[in-house]
């Protein structure tokens, strides 16, 4: 009875209910607009750095902090080891995708045809892993990051970041759109193009497995570059390479400092002859949410496999901050937002239960001289309030579910900042079950709870009093 | 004392209008007898609504007893007097007070629902109930689809279904015309006579003397007089409302089934 009064209650001022459900329905709507464009950021975010560098690291514990100075003083000798042993350890079969080496190193990176240089970060992948790595997408993102464009490339081929294509003027060479070119770098590229020095010139010929002889410009396949590196016994070494794209990094700062280069190619080029390392072994799993449990496990098969081993096993979000802070930002907002639309929800059920109470007060009155107790009273306004909770809440849920689709079928992109490579612009609402259950729970509570001082007073009024309003 | 429906004992109450307190009744002492039609007579400001809101448990004295039903109602929580308001009294309203968005039906069934009786009970003593104030065809109209003499008759209705020692009609004929609160007042006490229920009804007219057995006139928040019919008197009485109930189309009031009230004896006490 309770119940259907309540709801029939409601119906008595339609207006007025409308304009509390259309409050809470477009307060439920916005909130869980922007949490799904949220945790498409997230999905994003996430996927892009599983994608390329797995969810998990074993590396050096000192290389984190520390390996930025010198990345080859932090390489790993046993790398394939570790590798084969993960691989073999049955416990990870279920979990892992991709588990493979890279190396990471410091070096110089110079367009001698142009005359310009500068230091850059180097980073060797195996590139089958990569594309493999590539294809993981556990959220069903639209594509990130497209074909990995080392797969069946050559030993000497690299992928550049647009950013360094742009400061090694190489833009125009590999098409690369958008690209602007000094005015006054005209006649100076000129004046120096092939001016590569005949030391380096030597020692990039001296490279077991170097390709296309330094300096020779453009080839059919690739545009050259030298790279140079520091051994880790301080000896230098050069490496004549072909560009064959420039990808988008992400971040100007990266952008115009990332090589990518086969692995292969990396290790030749850091240490020589010599036997060779990676500076980590990247991991990526099926789940995302096995995580710390394949953490676990990885530690204490490095514990079993190099007993007094000086690795760690790192996360992506342990390894990039900026995806926690990313994240941290976007709840702030969305909790801001909550807040406040939970504040008007408040105010407006409030408002409109109040109204409700000095409309009702005879009534009110009347049912307590029939019998009905305080909490009757309670119980019937409370439960206005629910009532108008749960039908703003499902319909906020569905207009936002409606709205996310629309937006996603659109087809839009946007434009992250610091970046040059639009990402497809979607709402993810319908796979967030806990965001939906928590927007509409909450908004539902903040209702209830905003009819409770109503109701409150409501119960308190004198039944002799309130008769007097007939 | 112990047959005796409700009972006042030096009596008083004020209210606090602004910073001024303003004496409402003074010194009642008054006794209502069971299955009596109790008129409580007296000019606007007498204090007869008051009194009845003290005798209904909707108010406290500020001094003195009220034993309504054979309880001290002064000693019961406010939890503990809206149950026994439930179980013992039934209330008539001048404006009706019907819920606007229950039906008749649920109007009446209101006070069963909130004693839990269970459905199907529920369902035949409603209908009964108004079939017995002749509204059984309107039993899905809602209030504002009623008119006033047939919302009053709901409210009858619903005073009764509980099955009250006491039901207390303040002025319920002041919003109606002169012929339909004579039908109500007819039929009020057809149905006092039938069940042999204690009525409370006040009044400013009076013209309506006639219909009481026992008649309370009060003046300025006191008594002023008690009056008494002796037996046989109160018969012929209400015999003139009754006939102004078949004036309103009430003359086809069927005769109830006893066992539907049969929680109600001779006496007017509830069975056991």
């Amino acid at each position: 009875m309770t119940l259907s009064l309540a709801a029939r209650n409601l119906l008595r001022n339609r207006r007025r209910s409308l304009a509390t459900l259309l409050a809470l329905a477009i307060g439920a709507t916005a909130v869980l607009l922007f949490g799904g464009y949220a945790a498409d950021i997230r999905a994003t975010l996430l996927t892009d750095y599983v994608q390329n560098g797995g969810h998990l690291r074993i590396q050096h514990k000192d290389f984190y902090l520390f390996g930025s100075g010198n990345p080859t003083a932090y390489g790993i000798a046993d790398y394939e080891k570790i590798v084969k042993a993960i691989e073999d350890a049955p416990e990870l079969k279920a979990e892992l995708r991709v588990v493979s080496p890279t190396l990471v190193f410091g070096g110089l990176a110079g367009n001698y045809e142009a005359g310009v240089s500068r230091p850059v970060i180097g980073v060797g992948y195996v590139a089958d892993d990569v594309a493999r790595m590539r294809q993981w997408n556990e959220f069903g993102l639209p594509e990130i990051n497209g074909p990995y464009a080392l797969v069946g490339a050559p030993d000497d081929a690299v992928i550049v970041g647009v950013g360094l294509a742009r400061v090694l003027l190489l833009c125009e060479r590999l098409q690369v759109s958008d690209c602007p070119r000094p005015s006054a770098d005209e006649g100076k590229a000129a004046d120096q193009g092939a001016a590569l020095p005949d030391d380096i010139a030597a020692l990039a010929a001296a490279e077991p497995g170097a390709g296309a002889a330094p300096g020779a410009g453009a080839a059919a396949d690739g545009v050259s570059l030298e790279l140079l590196a520091t051994q880790p016994r301080g000896s230098p070494n050069v490496a004549a390479v072909k560009v064959r794209a420039a990808e988008d990094q992400g971040f100007k700062e990266l952008d115009e400092v990332t090589v990518k280069l086969q692995l292969d190619q990396a290790q030749r080029l850091v240490y020589g002859k010599g036997p060779p390392r990676a500076t980590a072994v990247m991991v990526q799993i099926e789940r995302t949410a096995r995580i710390p449990q394949v953490a676990r496990q990885l530690r204490a098969l490095l514990d079993r496999t190099l007993p007094g081993h000086a690795l760690t096993v790192m996360d992506f979000r342990e390894l990039n901050p900026f995806f926690d802070e990313t994240i941290a930002l976007f709840n702030t907002i969305f909790g801001f937002i909550f807040v406040l639309i939970g504040g008007i929800v408040l105010f407006t059920v409030g408002n409109t239960m109040m109204a409700a109470v000095m409309e009702r007060t005879a009534e009110i009155g009347t049912v307590r001289a029939v019998g009905l107790r305080q909490s009757g009273i309670r119980r019937l306004f409370v439960t206005e309030g629910f009532l108008l909770g749960c039908v703003g809440a499902v319909t906020g849920v569905a207009t936002a579910l409606a709205l996310a689709a629309l937006v996603n079928a659109l087809d839009l992109t946007w434009l992250p900042p610091g970046s040059s490579t639009p990402l497809p612009l979607s709402i993810r609402i319908s796979s967030e079950y806990g965001m939906i259950a928590g927007t509409a729970i909450g908004l539902v509570l903040i209702a209830t709870l905003s009819a409770w001082l109503p109701a409150w007073r409501a119960a308190r009024l004198s039944i002799v009093d309130a008769l007097r309003h007939a | 004392m112990g047959d005796l429906v409700a009972s006042l004992t030096a009596v008083t109450k004020s209210y606090r209008m602004d910073d001024v307190t303003v004496p409402v009744l003074q010194g009642i002492e008054v006794e209502i007898r069971p299955a009596y039609f109790t008129v409580l007579l007296g000019p606007s400001g007498s204090g007869k609504t008051t009194l009845l809101n003290l005798i209904g448990c909707l108010d406290r004295p500020d001094a003195g007893k009220v034993v309504v039903a054979g309880t001290d109602v002064g000693s019961l929580t406010d939890d503990e007097l809206a149950d026994f308001r439930a179980e013992n009294i039934g209330f008539v309203f001048q404006s009706f007070n019907l819920i606007p968005v229950l039906t008749a039906f649920e109007n009446v069934e209101y006070p069963l629902v909130l004693a839990g009786m269970e459905p199907e009970r529920r369902r035949r003593r409603v209908s009964r109930l108004l079939e017995a104030v002749g509204l059984a065809d309107r039993a899905g109209n809602r209030p504002g689809q009623l008119s006033g003499g047939q919302r009053q008759r709901v409210a009858i209705a619903r005073a009764l279904a509980r099955k009250p020692r006491l039901v207390i009609a303040d002025e319920p004929t002041a919003n109606l015309d002169s012929q339909t609160g004579a039908a109500i007042i007819g039929l009020m006490r057809w149905m006092q006579r039938k069940f042999e229920i204690s009525f409370i009804f006040s009044s400013h007219d009076s013209g309506l003397i006639e219909a009481a057995d026992d008649l309370v006139v009060m003046r300025d928040g006191v008594i002023q007089s008690v009056r008494r019919k002796p037996e046989g008197g109160r018969l012929g009485a209400a015999a003139e409302f009754e006939a102004a109930a078949v004036g309103e189309g009430l003359s086809h009031l069927p005769p109830l089934p006893d066992t539907d009230f049969a929680f109600l004896q001779e006496d007017g006490r509830p069975a056991p």
